[in-house]
């Protein structure tokens, strides 16, 4: 009976530790499954010609043949969607018809004097074109067909006019007949919510002020200043939400008194006379034509610097800087703590200082990061600099010693541990041989306790590597040049994905570098441990004599 | 001729005219010397004078009276806890580790106090090696292990080392097991064959002295043959002080034993006659197990 329950007993906890396991393993597939996901986004995606034509002119990558052919076949497709906003465009903006009018008069001015015609005739052809400009203005401004159709057929009663072929001239004609042909068949009394329209549309479509389009700018405008702007979307999964809010329009509205807003989605081509809807059918049949998706590994995300604050490109002088630091971190965090342990274990005399050392070690270790930030700031970078004879700025060497202080406290207890651990003999062996303290701890003692070293090794490396605030304001920078010295102020991953975070809209347009970012730096973190990890047994197995 | 070897004398006279009482069922290994002539001429390694060790208020040791003659084995014995490890471990001032030690008296060791402030200790250690109760051999390859201690002498030369190593591993019985793989980590060993090893490491410092304590008592019946053997070898060359409570391994090994009880020598002779005729009480009734 009684070993019954035993065993029972015995089967629940069995049960119970298989359990919390399998728990463990789910809870952490559950965090880093959708955050390697995204990362993941940064490296292998759907990149459209877009994506290749920004490798090739800022990294200098392509193959030249292939990508011209690609961009012949994708502009062949996006002729026709300038060519429908620009047949739209004649029809309702009339501000910008007027100013082409204008300028077309004047421009025959020109020709006609180029040409030398006799005064006369010059005046008599001056006289027609200047009417004809006249019946169109009044013409744009006007609303109601009826009015609209005697001004320009008085306008098209010149077309025929043998003086006018072959000058810009003709040109007044063209702008007349679709005019009229707009102004037959769309509403005009709408058209300044289809001019605004339709500058939302141009803004999605190719960019505006600020921010990049589907398909980049029209190769017949000036190249845009902003480097960002001067491509479409590079990835497909950007380019489906742009067409998601080319195709809809969202709006907060209110929906029942007292409840709280509801979105509303409309179709935007509802915003449109039914002449230029087709634009939208066909945007949708043609997006992939127009941009060419293709699977991309991005592999150079790892090397490549970034452009327009980490719009393009990769996390190179992040990754780089991340290393500088945590390797000259741990230049000082190794050696101060395995001496600090070593005075707590083999010289300092017990009782109460070796118990206010301790108890300041503990204490330190639970300082908040953000303290060791200030702290590193006042201290190394403000005071300390000067003092040296350095620059009171912030720079890797002032960021690694924050983080060493940041981190000392674990380094010392696992030293600790681990020279604690050493058994006496060893020492004793040691001492019998007639070696002394110094000599000892160093030949035998520190050899034995090494692989707990090397643990206090690999919690301090993932916490120097991964640590924001301390170097806030002691080394890191988020754009700048790679460094060259420990003198340098550095771009890290920690750093740099704070910044995106908590950044423009810009970082929130490419999650998918934001999560690269991270992910890269969890990463290298696993990296580096795995090295240290594998060194420790190694350490371990030359140890046991394995 | 000091106090001590004429007590011995007179407990050598004492033993011929008793009875050899045989309650130790082990045959001595040697006789005892039979001629004071023969114990004149001994002039002993170690003689300590009324010395008295305290853990800060704790006895260790008192008023410990004895001289420790060369190339013989002698054994401490006594009941745990008796103060045989404080004595074995001051003879090579291991016990200054410790916080709060402090000595009284004379420890000398070929003439010279070794409690004087000008004791050289690295060189006293090299004189008198000591070998553990736990083989502890350094978590490093044997050759390292046994060249620990010549390196330390500031011997660099590789074809030195090799030769003082092969030297120390014959010494220690275990040139033949291991010569090929000295760059093997010790602790790969067999405790036995560490044991020997640890043995090989203190000879390697050329000592005059090798304290063991309790050497044999982590050890399986046939390493500890072993290490009695390797002792019957090393006396010719050494002397040897061996902490034991296994008075059977005493018998077998040592020329003259110590009986120390309560932090006292009770009882200092040959070890023959203080398993057949110990003179105290206290004695005789350790080595016929009614106390202990
Ligand atoms: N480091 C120490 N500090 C205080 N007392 C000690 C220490 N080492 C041994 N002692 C005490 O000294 C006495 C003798 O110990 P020891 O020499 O180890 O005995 P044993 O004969 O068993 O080897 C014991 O009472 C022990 O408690
Ligand atoms: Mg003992």
């Amino acid at each position: 009976m009684n070993l019954k329950i035993r065993g029972k007993l015995d089967q629940v906890f069995t049960a119970a530790t298989g359990l919390s396991v399998v728990l463990l393993m789910l809870i952490l597939v559950a965090i880093l499954g959708p955050m390697l996901y995204r990362g993941g986004n940064a490296v292998f995606f759907q990149g459209t010609v877009e994506f290749r034509k920004m490798q090739r002119d800022l990294f200098r990558r392509a193959d030249d043949t292939t990508l011209n052919a690609e961009i012949a076949r994708t502009e062949e497709f996006r002729r026709q969607v300038y060519a429908m906003i620009d047949e739209f465009k004649k029809g309702v903006d009339v501000e910008a018809l007027s100013d082409e009018v204008r300028e077309l008069h004047r421009r025959f001015g020109e020709e006609l004097r180029a040409k030398d015609v006799p005064s006369e005739q010059y005046s008599q052809l001056r006289g027609l074109t200047r009417d004809i400009r006249d019946n169109l203005e009044t013409a744009f401004t006007k609303r109601d067909v009826g009015e609209i159709r005697p001004l320009v057929e008085a306008a098209l009663q010149h077309a025929e006019n043998p003086a006018f072929k072959g000058t810009s001239a003709e040109q007044f004609f063209r702008i007349a007949r679709s005019f009229l042909a707009t102004a037959e068949k769309v509403d005009l009394n709408h058209q300044r919510e289809y001019a605004a329209a339709l500058r939302d549309v141009e803004g999605i479509l190719f960019h505006t002020q600020d921010l990049p389009g589907l398909l980049g700018p029209r190769p017949d405008e000036p190249q845009p200043l902003l480097v960002m702007l001067r491509y479409g979307t590079t990835r497909w999964d950007q380019a489906r939400r742009l067409l998601d809010r080319f195709f809809w329009v969202e709006e907060w509205v209110e929906g029942n008194p007292g409840q709280p807003l509801v979105m509303r989605r409309t179709a935007r081509a509802e915003l449109f006379p039914e002449s230029f809807r087709p634009l939208f059918s066909y945007v949708r049949d043609n997006a992939e034509k127009m941009l060419e998706p293709r699977f991309t590994a991005y592999w150079q995300f790892f090397l490549d610097d970034n452009v327009n604050s980490h719009y393009f490109g990769g996390v190179g002088p992040e990754i780089l800087g991340t290393l500088f630091i945590t390797v000259v971190g741990m230049l000082f965090v190794i050696p101060l703590g395995v001496v600090s342990a070593a005075y707590l274990v083999e010289c300092a005399p017990d009782g109460q200082v070796i118990r206010i050392i301790r108890m300041c070690i503990n204490t330190l270790a639970g300082v908040p990061s953000i303290v060791f930030g200030l702290f590193g700031l006042a201290f190394f970078v403000l005071f300390l600099f000067p003092l040296l004879g350095f620059e009171p700025k912030p720079c890797i060497l002032a960021a690694s010693m924050t983080l060493a202080v940041l981190t000392l406290p674990v380094m010392i207890r696992a030293s600790e541990e681990a020279i604690r651990a050493v058994p006496r003999s060893y020492r004793e062996g040691s001492l019998a041989l007639g070696s002394s303290r110094f000599h000892t701890f160093v030949s035998v003692t520190l050899p034995a306790a090494l692989p707990g070293i090397l643990t206090g090794v690999i919690l301090s490396l993932s916490r120097i590597a991964g640590e924001t605030a301390p170097i806030l304001f002691t080394g890191a920078v988020s754009m700048g040049d790679v460094p060259r010295s420990v003198f340098d102020p550095t771009r890290t991953l920690s750093y740099g994905s704070y910044d995106m975070a908590v950044g423009d809209r810009l970082a929130m347009m490419v999650p998918h570098n934001q999560y690269g970012m991270v992910v890269t730096l969890v990463l290298l973190i696993l990296i580096l441990n795995t090295v240290a990890i594998v060194l420790r047994t190694r350490v371990f197995k030359k140890l046991r004599g394995q | 001729m000091s106090q001590e070897s004429q007590d011995m004398q007179t407990t050598a006279d004492h033993i011929k005219k008793s009875d050899v009482r045989t309650t130790v069922a082990v045959t001595p290994r040697k006789a005892p010397a039979d001629t004071p002539a023969d114990e004149a001429c001994e002039c002993a390694v170690i003689r300590s004078e009324n010395f008295c060790l305290y853990y800060g208020s704790k006895t260790g040791v008192k008023n410990i009276t004895m001289d420790i003659y060369p190339c013989s084995v002698t054994a401490i014995i006594g009941p745990s806890g008796c103060g045989k490890s404080t004595f074995l471990r001051s003879i090579n001032r291991m016990n200054d580790l410790i916080p709060h030690v402090r000595t009284e008296g004379r420890l000398e060791v070929d003439g010279h106090h070794i409690y004087d402030k000008r004791t050289n200790l690295v060189n006293l250690r090299q004189q008198v090696g000591m070998v553990f109760q736990k083989p502890n051999p350094f978590p490093k390859s044997i050759f390292d292990n046994v060249a620990y201690g010549p390196r330390l002498q500031g011997i660099r030369r590789k074809d030195e080392l090799q030769h003082i190593v092969e030297q120390s591993l014959r010494g220690g019985a275990l040139w033949e097991e291991v010569k090929d793989d000295l760059n093997k980590s010790a602790l790969a060993l067999s405790g036995g064959q560490q044991q020997r090893l640890c043995i090989a490491r203190a000879l390697a410092t050329r000592p005059r002295v090798l304290l063991m304590d309790e050497p044999c008592s982590a050890l399986d019946p046939i390493a500890t043959a072993k290490i009695e053997d390797l002792m019957g070898q090393l006396q010719g060359t050494y002397t040897i002080v061996i902490v034991t409570h296994n008075m059977q391994q005493a018998a077998r090994v040592s020329e003259r034993a110590a009986f120390f009880c309560l932090g006292e020598l009770i009882e200092y002779d040959y070890t023959s006659r203080i398993f057949s005729n110990p003179k105290k009480k206290e004695t005789e009734d350790y080595v016929t197990g009614r106390f202990g």
